[in-house]
């Protein structure tokens, strides 16, 4: 008989059981269309709501299809979390190559949280302080990557920015990811993640 | 005019008769042409150019109506953090000084220059937006033989998104039949609320996700690797045929990219030292 989810430890969410089969099934490709469906719309929110400029922006709620996405479905959520941002930043007027150089802070972004909780076999229902710490650490640690490498990298490397201006697209950046990663997260994983550990969909490793 | 996901297209327009690749070929080479290009008369020239491309493909100008705030935002971002947020700097002609900040000539220039380097990619991607559909971006990338699960994927990606905003929408209005009226509040407030649109969002979705998948399963699909490429019928290419016109267009296309890099890198065009607008600027304000 199968462990109802409130008695599941956080080590046994992240375990293959005995016996346990898990393979890559269409599921997984759906649900990776879905997060790409739902990252264009709230990310395309934030784009055109709170721009800071060339894609960096306040407040950008995209962040939680990244950070809770590649959580709950790992490399799935990891490759949503680099497609849709060519969209919702497209649409908000980012150009194409922009987006396209943002590849690697959006991946970060994604596979950091995702590899904690792995690693760390934390809970994603966020039941202990232990789990909240490695939430808050993982975004932290891949926001700052991202904030550091995106303006650093990208928008000096096309001459977008000053050297003198790159500090303020850091901290937006930083400050936009962060502030919006931390309520969206928290309030995701809390309402869904007993939900989702119970769905075919969930990815235990990285692929299924 | 047509509302897509992407944005408006138009009900009829002689652009449809080009094949969906040669549409995504432009937008990916000409949002290249740019970055070679710093004299901002090339690439203000570069913007009519599309301009006029938008016309002739009965795109309704208005549609840009909705950019203009996003071109502003930028503008003064650029601006901003190249005057204001620029620095010190000695060695620079000072133009003027406000509240102790210098402004100076060359970080003017450089603003005006990033400036219209940005406009005609965002002009690329507007004309881009405006004369595909979703379906297009599809076809674009079988054409190209993208494998099947990613063109899937792509395809699902794009419905879904239509899905997610169908659902927004039930949300709010089943908000406003109860009575909920934003109308007057603060920002913060908008925010809260629209952040707990999302539980909603995405638990439609994750249950979505098992219907979808019971469908595919149903007519036989199965998943065998994400870059695997078998052979298989193709219906929805069967309707667009590349044509003499679209090899034309594609070789105009990347002839065009080649001759800009030749004329940049050989003959030393399209930079700063003979721009006109630069030069004409430099004697107004200094």
């Amino acid at each position: 008989m199968a462990t109802p989810t409130s008695e599941l430890t956080a080590e046994q969410i992240w375990t293959v059981e005995e016996g346990e089969k898990r393979s890559v099934g269409v599921i997984h490709i759906v649900i990776c269309a879905l997060l790409i469906g739902i990252g264009f719309v709230v990310g395309a929110f934030g784009s055109i709501s709170f721009p800071l400029g060339f894609g960096v922006n306040f407040f950008w709620t995209g962040i939680a299809v990244q950070n809770v996405g590649a959580i709950w479905f790992g490399a799935w959520g990891v490759i949503a979390a680099f497609i849709f941002p060519f969209f919702s930043n497209g649409i908000a007027g980012t150009p194409f190559y922009v987006s396209a150089a943002y590849i690697p802070a959006n991946l970060f972004q994604a596979l950091a949280p995702a590899w904690a909780f792995r690693f760390f076999k934390a809970d994603p229902r966020l039941n202990s302080v232990r789990d909240y710490v490695i939430l808050l650490v993982a975004i932290t640690v891949s926001n700052i990557c991202g904030a550091l490498y995106s303006p650093l990298v990208v928008l000096k490397g096309f001459g977008l920015l000053t050297a003198e201006s790159v500090p303020i697209f850091i901290w937006g950046w930083f400050g936009g990811n962060e502030v919006a990663g931390i309520i969206l997260n928290i309030i995701l994983m809390k309402a869904l993640s007993g939900v989702v550990i119970r769905t075919p969909a969930f990815v235990k490793k990285w692929w299924a | 005019m047509n509302k897509t996901l992407l944005g408006y297209v138009p009900e009829e327009s002689p652009i449809y008769v080009i094949h969906p690749f040669v549409k995504l070929f432009f937008m990916l080479v000409v949002s290249l042409f740019p970055m070679f290009i710093t004299a901002p008369e090339w690439n203000s020239a570069l913007i009519i150019l599309i301009l006029i491309l938008m016309w002739y493909s009965r795109i309704d100008i208005k549609i840009l109506r909705f950019y203009v705030p996003i071109a502003i935002s930028m503008g003064s971002v650029i601006l901003l953090t190249y005057t204001v947020f620029g620095g010190n700097h000695p060695e620079f002609i000072t133009l003027v000084r406000v509240l102790g900040i210098r402004i100076y000539w060359e970080r003017v220039r450089d603003a005006i220059v990033v400036y219209f380097r940005i406009l005609p990619m965002i002009f690329t991607m507007v004309f881009f937006l405006s004369t595909s559909r979703e379906r297009d971006i599809i076809v674009a990338m079988r054409s190209i033989r993208v494998s099947f699960a990613i063109t899937y994927l792509f395809a699902m990606a794009l419905r879904s998104a239509g899905m997610v905003m169908e659902d927004f929408s039930t949300v709010r209005e089943a908000e406003q039949a109860r009575g909920f009226d934003s109308a007057g509040k603060s920002i913060a407030y908008k925010l809260r609320r629209y952040i707990m649109y999302m539980v909603p969002l995405f638990a439609i979705s994750l249950r979505r996700s098992e219907d979808f998948t019971n469908a595919l399963v149903a007519r036989g699909y199965s998943f065998t690797g994400l870059l695997r490429n078998p052979k298989r019928a193709d219906y929805i290419l069967t309707h667009y045929q590349f044509t003499l016109l679209d090899y034309i267009l594609t070789a105009v296309i990347a002839l065009s990219f080649v001759v800009l890099l030749i004329y940049r890198y050989g003959l030393g065009y399209f930079g700063l030292e003979d721009s006109l607008i630069i030069g004409w600027l430099r004697q107004l304000l200094i």
